[in-house]
């Protein structure tokens, strides 16, 4: 075809920029799958593993999932995870495991209060707020599971150190929102606070927390939530409720109650998120809708009212 | 007797000039109005006179005290009346006690039986004390900046500094607030600074002018040589016609207000 040199140049051009890209693309293809086939072998990762135990993996399922026939159709079992749950009283454990979340909740609370705080520049004036951000750095880098081990002098592995553990989690994590909250409060009234002749300390409380305590009290809910998740790790490696007995059945080669255990934990979790998750909304809602306790409290005046007309 | 001496007064920002060499003095219980243009230095010279933001030169003297940081006998108004939106119109009028309140007295809501008392009268001087408990969020803005007037008031401060309380209200709501704002300074015998940039309200209300330009003071004097051609050099841009109309205007509005507002707020304080 008859073209111009530039044309030609161009088309090069293109050609040599595109050859290379699609080197590189090859490369770096066979750079990363190289890395993935030496971490499987790192993992001891192999097919014939899966072929060889596959039968024993379905054998489990029909654990997990123990089946009964009810006039010669199959059903799923679900008395025999009653059973186990009834029998180990799985709710008193679901008990442990939330108050392990709860407390940890509240006894971390303080002090990522206070750091969250002091680790704003607002407050700590700017190279100085850095201390208490790398304090609370430090702690997120730590997870809660090796924060238990760390604390095992303390007693063991046990529901107690797992409590101290998740409140030494809380620290890092929930302070850390807080610090971030504050960044977005409003310079206006504290500004204002400050015009009356407010200490510092007033200042802070009622410039800058009273912007924040709605958010705050948000994260603290989306922390507990998180606690409560954590809680049931530390009880598999020995820090009692639910996980403790998950762990248990697991090396009993109970499937069927380790499956029982996983449905009780799957109704905790989920209870605890739906209560926050309507805390939340709720107190972020402008106008308050009528709660529960304000609906039965106010139930009888109204029926009197609408007798009464 | 002098209260408030401002002298030579000067405030740069980085290559704005906002204040230059601004001087004048105000005896005690005076009411005046601050006029100028946006960007005139208003605000500056307000957030200046009570230790909000430094000078550059220049020093400003309030009763016996040279002003250098926020002081518990000025109280501030803002135009965003930056009150506390969670807390209830009650509680953020109680925040003008704070500097007669120890810390924990003061967050658990333990102050003095007087103080809440306190509170609680200047919500009514400002008319919202069947509104005490509302949250402020949930208020008008004219409400808000009332709850702002009734902080102010609870700080029991000689002096008043208000940085255009009624330039975010509507012509309504700013004759209210500014009725109430007269009202109290009158009842208290404040001295009191207030910036506006209507230039009706503040001949409504004003006893004394102090016209910016530019960051220079243009003019200084009372209601009675504050004439349109003051106004017109005030305000480079102003139209003369304009300004005439909104005068008529003004007239029907203020017949109709002052039965309303401003004499119903006398009565309240004085009743
Ligand atoms: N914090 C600041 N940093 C930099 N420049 C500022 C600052 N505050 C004010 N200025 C400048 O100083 C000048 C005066 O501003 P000021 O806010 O005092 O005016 P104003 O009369 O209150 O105006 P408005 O009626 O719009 O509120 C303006 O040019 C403004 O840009
Ligand atoms: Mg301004």
């Amino acid at each position: 075809m008859d073209v111009s040199q530039q044309v030609i140049d161009r088309y090069q051009n293109i050609r040599r920029k595109r050859r290379i890209r699609v080197t590189i693309a090859l490369v770096l293809f066979v750079v990363v799958m190289s890395l993935f086939f030496q971490a499987l072998v790192r993992v001891g990762f192999s097919v014939g593993e899966l072929i060889r135990y596959g039968p024993q993996f379905l054998d489990a399922l029909d654990q997990y999932f123990p089946q009964t026939t009810v006039y010669g159709i199959p059903f799923l079992d679900v008395w025999q995870y009653w059973d186990f749950i009834d029998e180990r009283n799985l709710f008193s454990q679901a008990g442990i495991t939330l108050a392990m979340g709860f407390a940890g909740t509240i006894l971390g609370f303080p002090l990522a209060l206070l750091f969250g705080v002091l680790g704003s520049g607002r407050v700590t004036p700017f190279p100085f707020n850095f201390i208490f951000r790398g304090v609370m750095s430090t702690i997120r880098a730590i997870p809660a599971l090796v924060w238990a081990l760390i604390y095992v002098p303390l007693g063991g592995v046990s529901p107690f150190t797992a409590t101290m553990a998740i409140a030494t989690d809380t620290i890092g994590n929930l302070g850390r929102l807080y610090t971030d909250e504050l960044e977005e409060v409003e310079d206006g009234p504290i500004e204002a606070i400050e015009t009356t002749g407010a200490n510092r300390l007033q200042v802070i409380s009622f410039g800058m927390l009273s912007q924040v305590h709605t958010p705050f009290i948000a994260w603290t809910l989306y922390i507990f939530e998180i606690n409560v998740r954590i809680a049931v790790t530390l009880g598999i490696i020995g820090g009692g409720g639910l996980g403790q007995v998950l762990s248990t059945q697991q090396r009993l080669f109970q499937f069927t109650n380790m499956m029982a255990t996983i449905l009780v934990i799957l109704t905790l979790i989920i209870s605890v998120e739906i209560f926050s998750q309507r805390v939340r909304s709720y107190i972020r809602a402008d106008e308050e809708p009528m709660g529960i306790l304000e609906l039965l409290k106010g139930f009888p005046q109204r029926m009197a009212e609408s007798l009464g007309k | 007797m002098t209260y408030i001496s401002v002298e030579n007064l000067s405030k740069r920002f980085g290559d704005t000039q906002a204040l230059e060499d601004v001087s004048f003095e105000i005896p005690e219980g005076e009411f005046v109005v601050v006029l100028g243009a946006s960007g005139s230095g208003k605000s500056t010279l307000l957030r200046c006179m009570n230790g909000l933001t430094k000078p550059t030169a220049g020093t400003i003297t309030i009763g016996e005290t040279e002003i250098s940081e926020p002081h518990p006998d000025i109280a501030m108004i803002f135009q965003q009346h930056n009150i506390i939106g969670q807390m209830s119109a009650y509680a953020n009028a109680l925040t003008g006690s704070l500097q007669r309140t120890s810390f924990l007295r003061s967050v658990f809501q333990l102050n003095d039986t007087d103080e809440k008392y306190r509170a609680l009268d200047a919500l009514e001087t400002v008319g919202l004390l069947d509104e005490a408990r509302q949250r402020a969020r949930q208020m008008s803005g004219g409400q808000q900046q009332r709850v702002g007037i009734a902080r102010a008031l609870v700080q029991e401060p000689n002096t008043l500094l208000a940085d255009e309380p009624v330039a975010s209200l509507d012509p309504g709501s700013s004759q209210q607030v500014m009725g109430y704002l007269l009202a109290a300074a009158q009842e208290r015998n404040l001295t009191t600074v207030v910036s506006l940039h209507q230039v009706n309200l503040a001949r409504q209300f004003g006893q004394r002018f102090i016209g910016l330009k530019d960051g220079q003071k243009v003019f200084d004097g009372y209601a009675e040589d504050f004439s349109l051609e003051v106004v017109d050099k005030i305000y480079d841009t102003v139209d003369v016609d304009r300004l005439t109309a909104d005068e008529d205007d003004f007239a029907d509005a203020s017949d109709a207000t002052d039965a309303s507002s401003t004499a119903d707020s006398t009565d309240e304080v004085m009743g």
